[in-house]
C-alpha cells in the first residue's frame, strides 16, 4: 500500500514538472495563436486589435504567471477551452481518443497476426527460404515509407478491386487500410526481434535440460522457449503502443483519419496552447499506465522478475 | 540432430498456425467488406461527396475558419459575393446607408430556419450578437456598436464611418443560425438547402436536403462534405469513386484525369503571390531598385513551369475582374529592363558584379514552404539576379506573419494573400498600407497613398469607392511599392455525372441547390 502510494506521489510530481516543462517550451516557440483567432489572412485588424486580444488572453504576463493561471484551473480539474474551436480540451481529447484506440488495436492485431507466425518460421528454418523471404520482408517494411504503402494499399484495394474504401472513418472497412498500413511497418521490426529472441532462448542449458527429463517439445517450445522470447518484444511493444496512442499523423493524414496526432499537429501549427498542454498531459498518464502494463506482463512471462527485483537492477 | 527433430516438429505446427491466420486475416477483411456492403445507400436518391482539401474540427459557423457550414450549403450570410465578384442580396433583401455608419437591412421575408422558425430581424439580431461575442475575428471585421430589431428590418449603428460594412457582411463566419439551438459544434440550424445530417470532426459533414428552402428546393437528396488534406490521396478518391468532386488535384495528374472522364475546373483565385520589400533596407528605400527586381520576376516561366499554367499573371493586388481594378500600363521586363532601373538607382557593374557605393551587393530574401511554389519562384529570382551579378540569400523561415513582424533584416520577402476576399478592396488597402495596418509588414508609410486610403473609408457611394480604389492600386504600382506576381488558379476535379458544378472564385458557396448528380 505504502509502494502503491509512494509511487503515486511521484508520478503526481513528475506530471506536474513535465506540465510546466512543457507550458515553457511551448511559450519559447515564437509566435502566438492570436493572429489565427484573428484570421488576419482575410480580416482587416490592426496592431492595437492583436495587442488587446494579447491583453485579454494574459499573453503580455510572465511567464510564471500564466503557469499558474493554467495551474490554478487544472487544480480544478479544467484543462481550459481551445483558442481556435472554443471547445473545452477534455471534450476535444475525449472525442479523438476511441478512433485512435480503434486504429491502435486494429494496428497491433495486425503487427501480431504477421510477426508471430514469420518470426517463430524463421527461428525454427533458420537460414531455410522462410528465413530468407521473412529477412526480405523485414527489410522492405522497414524501407518503405509508410505514405507511400498506405497510397498502394489505396491503389489496390480502393481503386482497382473497388472493395474497401479510400479514407473516412465509420465501418470496421474503414479501418483495414490504415491499420495494415501501420501493423506492416511495425511488424518488420518484430519478426527479426522475435527471431532472434526465440534462436537465443533455443539455445539455452534449460532447454536441453528440459529435453533430457523427457519433457515434450511442444510443451517446451510453447511453454517455455516462445514464452521467455518474448521479453524483448514486450519491452519493444511497450513502445510502439505509446507511440501509436501518440499519433501517427501520416497515416490519419492519408486516410482522413481523426486521430489524436493530427490533432496535436494543428494545435502546435497554431499555438493552441491549452489543447497541447492537455494532450501532453492526457498521453502522458497514458503511457505511464502502459508502463504498469508491460511491468505486469514481465511478471507473468517470466516468474522470477518480481517488482523488487527490477527495482534493484 | 535432436534440434532438427524439433524444429522440423514444432516447424509443422507453426506452418499450420502460419496457415490458420492467413485465413482468418482472409476472414477478418471478408467481415469487413461484407459490413460495409449492408451500409451502402439506396441507390434511388441523388447523392454525392465532395472532398476538400483542408479539414475541419468544428462546424460551428461563427468560429469555424474552413466556413463549412457556409461551403456545404448549410449557412447562408446576409449578403454574398457573386461569381462576377459583386456584392448581392443573400438572406437581406436590400439594404441602405446614407452615411456608411448607420445601415438598415431589410431581411428577406419566407425564409425558415431548418427547424421551422422564421427568420426576422430579432433572430439575425440575436445570430451576429452571437457571433460577435464568440469571434474575436468577427468583432474586428463587423465593428459593430449597436443593432435595433423591428419586424424584418435590422438597423445596425457601426463604431466608426465603414463603408464596406456589406462586404464584410459576406464573410461566412457572420452566416444566420438559429441561436435558440445550442448544439452549435454538432448540429447547428441554418438557413440553406441543405441541413445537417451528421457531423464527425476531421473526416466529414453528411448533409440532407432542407424541403422548405426559401429558394427552391435542392436537386440533391443527401451530400457528404468530406476531407482530405492529402493531394494523392483525393485522388485516387475520385478514382475509386469514393468522391465525386475534390479540390486541389495533383497538378501532375491532371492530363490522366481527363482521360479517364473527369471534367477539370482551373479558375482564377482571389489570392495573389507577391513580393513585399522592406521599407527600412537601404536597398529597398529606393523605388529603381524596387522596378529592377519586379522586372527580373518572369512571371510567364513562373505560371508555365512553376504552376503547370494554373495561373494568370498579376498587374496588381487584385484580379482584372473586379471593377476597383485598374488598367496597367506595359512595363519593361527582363534582366536589361532590370540593369537599366539598377543603373538609375546607382548601381556600377565591376568584373560582372553589381556593386553599390563601391560594395558588392547582396540582398536577403526570405520565403516559407506552406505555399510551395514561393521557394521555387525566388529560386527563378535568385538565377535571374545572378545573371546580372547580384547575389539573394534566400532563407526559409517557418511562419512568415510572425518573422515578418519580429525581425527587420529582410531586404524583400516572398508573401501570399486574398486581396479582396469578400468584393470590397478596402480591407487589403487598410491592412497593408496603413500605418498601423496588421499586415503592413514593410513598414509603408506613403502620405498619397494614405490620404486616398482615408478618403476611401470615408466614401459609401460604390463607383465613387471603386474610383478611389483603382486610384491606390494606381500608386502602388506606379512607386512598386509591391511586386505582384500571379494569381493562381483554384483547380477542381469532378466525375462526368456531376451537373451544374461552378468553381467558385471565392470558395466560398460550393454545395448549391441547383448542384446535380445523374443516377
Amino acid at each position: 500500500m505504502i509502494h502503491i502510494a509512494k509511487r503515486l506521489i511521484e508520478f503526481m510530481l513528475f506530471l506536474l514538472l513535465l506540465s510546466f516543462i512543457s507550458f515553457i517550451f511551448i511559450k519559447l516557440a515564437p509566435g502566438d495563436p492570436v493572429k489565427q483567432m484573428l484570421q488576419v489572412d482575410e480580416v482587416s485588424i490592426t496592431k492595437e486589435q492583436i495587442e488587446a486580444l494579447r491583453d485579454e488572453l494574459k499573453f503580455n504576463e510572465p511567464l510564471h504567471i500564466q503557469y499558474w493561471y493554467w495551474l490554478k484551473r487544472f487544480f480544478q480539474f479544467d484543462l481550459g477551452n481551445s483558442y481556435i474551436t472554443n471547445q473545452p480540451v477534455l471534450t476535444e481529447l475525449l472525442s479523438r481518443f476511441p478512433a485512435t484506440v480503434m486504429l491502435t488495436c486494429a494496428s497491433l492485431i495486425v503487427m501480431i497476426l504477421i510477426s508471430i507466425p514469420l518470426g517463430t518460421l524463421s527461428a525454427l528454418y533458420k537460414n531455410k527460404w522462410v528465413d530468407h523471404m521473412s529477412r526480405l520482408f523485414a527489410l522492405v517494411g522497414s524501407s518503405i515509407p509508410s505514405f507511400w504503402l498506405g497510397l498502394l494499399f489505396i491503389e489496390w484495394f480502393a481503386v482497382k478491386l473497388g472493395i474497401l474504401p479510400s479514407m473516412g472513418k465509420g465501418t470496421v472497412k474503414h479501418i483495414i487500410l490504415p491499420s495494415l498500413t501501420l501493423g506492416i511497418a511495425m511488424s518488420a521490426v518484430y519478426v527479426r526481434l522475435l527471431r532472434s529472441s526465440l534462436l537465443e532462448s533455443l539455445n539455452e542449458d534449460y532447454v536441453k535440460a528440459a529435453r533430457a527429463r523427457g519433457i515434450s517439445e511442444r510443451r517446451i517450445f510453447f511453454f517455455h522457449v516462445f514464452r521467455r522470447s518474448l521479453i524483448p518484444v514486450i519491452t519493444i511493444f511497450g513502445m510502439s503502443l505509446g507511440s501509436l496512442i501518440s499519433g501517427t499523423v501520416v497515416i490519419e493524414v492519408l486516410f482522413s483519419y481523426p486521430g489524436m496526432g493530427k490533432m496535436v499537429v494543428d494545435a502546435i501549427i497554431r499555438r493552441d496552447y491549452p489543447v497541447i498542454q492537455g494532450y501532453v498531459l492526457f498521453i502522458t498518464i497514458l503511457i505511464v499506465m502502459i508502463n504498469i502494463f508491460v511491468d505486469i506482463c514481465y511478471r507473468y512471462l517470466n516468474p522470477e522478475i518480481r517488482l523488487k527485483g527490477v527495482e534493484r537492477r | 540432430m535432436k534440434i532438427v527433430i524439433v524444429t522440423n516438429y514444432a516447424g509443422e505446427k507453426m506452418f499450420r498456425y502460419f496457415k490458420s491466420t492467413l485465413i482468418l486475416l482472409m476472414i477478418f477483411m471478408l467481415f469487413g467488406c461484407s459490413l460495409s456492403s449492408s451500409g451502402e445507400e439506396e441507390k434511388s436518391q441523388k447523392e454525392l461527396t465532395l472532398l476538400f482539401n483542408f479539414p475541419t474540427n468544428t462546424i460551428d459557423p461563427h468560429l469555424d475558419s474552413n466556413y463549412t457550414m457556409v461551403r456545404a450549403g448549410v449557412g447562408e450570410t446576409l449578403v454574398k459575393i457573386s461569381e462576377d465578384l459583386k456584392i448581392e442580396p443573400w438572406l437581406a433583401e436590400e439594404w441602405k446607408s446614407k452615411d456608411g455608419q448607420n445601415w438598415t437591412f431589410k431581411i428577406r421575408e419566407g425564409v425558415t430556419f431548418h427547424n421551422g422558425k422564421k427568420v426576422d430581424a430579432q433572430a439575425v439580431k440575436a445570430s451576429l450578437e452571437r457571433a460577435i461575442k464568440d469571434s474575436p475575428a468577427v468583432k474586428a471585421a463587423l465593428k459593430i456598436r449597436k443593432m435595433e430589431a423591428n419586424g424584418q428590418l435590422l438597423t445596425i449603428r457601426t463604431e466608426e464611418v465603414f463603408p464596406q460594412f456589406p462586404s464584410e457582411l459576406v464573410h461566412p463566419n457572420t452566416a444566420i443560425i438559429d441561436v435558440t439551438e445550442k448544439d452549435f459544434d454538432q448540429k447547428p440550424i441554418g438557413t440553406g438547402p441543405f441541413k445537417v445530417s451528421s457531423f464527425e470532426p476531421g473526416v466529414a459533414l453528411k448533409v440532407e436536403r432542407f424541403d422548405e428552402y426559401w429558394n427552391g428546393k435542392a436537386k440533391l437528396d443527401k451530400a457528404t462534405f468530406s476531407f482530405n488534406e492529402d493531394a494523392n490521396a483525393r485522388l485516387m478518391a475520385l478514382q475509386s469513386g469514393d468522391a465525386d468532386i475534390i479540390f486541389r488535384p495533383p497538378v501532375e495528374n491532371l492530363e490522366q484525369l481527363k482521360e479517364e472522364k473527369v471534367k477539370v475546373d482551373s479558375v482564377p483565385g482571389l489570392r495573389t503571390h507577391q513580393l513585399l520589400f522592406n521599407m527600412d533596407s537601404p536597398y529597398m528605400k529606393d523605388e529603381n531598385v524596387r522596378k529592377a527586381i519586379d522586372a527580373l520576376v518572369d512571371r510567364k516561366e513562373i505560371v508555365e513551369h512553376i504552376l503547370n499554367g494554373h495561373a494568370v499573371e498579376a498587374k496588381g493586388p487584385f484580379l482584372t475582374d473586379f471593377p476597383f481594378a485598374p488598367s496597367y500600363e506595359e512595363k519593361k521586363r527582363g534582366i536589361e529592363a532590370a540593369r537599366q532601373y539598377f543603373t538609375q538607382a546607382g548601381f556600377q557593374a565591376e568584373n560582372g558584379k553589381l556593386t553599390k557605393d563601391g560594395k558588392s551587393v547582396q540582398f536577403k530574401v526570405l520565403t516559407y514552404s506552406s505555399r510551395p511554389e514561393l521557394p521555387l519562384i525566388v529560386q527563378i529570382l535568385q538565377s535571374k539576379a545572378k545573371e546580372l551579378g547580384i547575389e539573394m540569400t534566400i532563407q526559409q523561415v517557418e511562419n512568415i506573419d510572425e518573422y515578418l513582424a519580429a525581425n527587420d533584416d529582410w531586404d524583400f520577402a516572398t508573401y501570399s494573400s486574398l486581396t479582396a476576399p469578400r468584393g470590397d478592396a478596402a480591407y487589403f488597402l487598410n491592412a497593408t498600407y496603413m500605418p498601423n495596418g496588421a499586415l503592413n509588414y514593410a513598414n509603408m508609410n506613403h502620405p498619397e497613398l494614405i490620404a486616398v486610403i482615408n478618403q476611401l473609408n470615408q466614401t459609401v457611394e460604390v463607383n465613387e469607392r471603386n474610383k478611389l480604389a483603382r486610384e491606390a492600386a494606381k500608386i502602388i504600382d506606379k512607386e512598386m511599392l509591391h511586386s505582384f506576381i500571379v494569381h493562381p488558379n483554384i483547380i477542381v476535379a469532378y466525375r462526368d455525372g456531376v451537373k451544374n458544378w461552378v468553381t467558385s472564385k471565392s470558395e466560398y458557396y460550393m454545395l448549391t441547390k441547383d448542384l446535380d448528380v445523374e443516377k
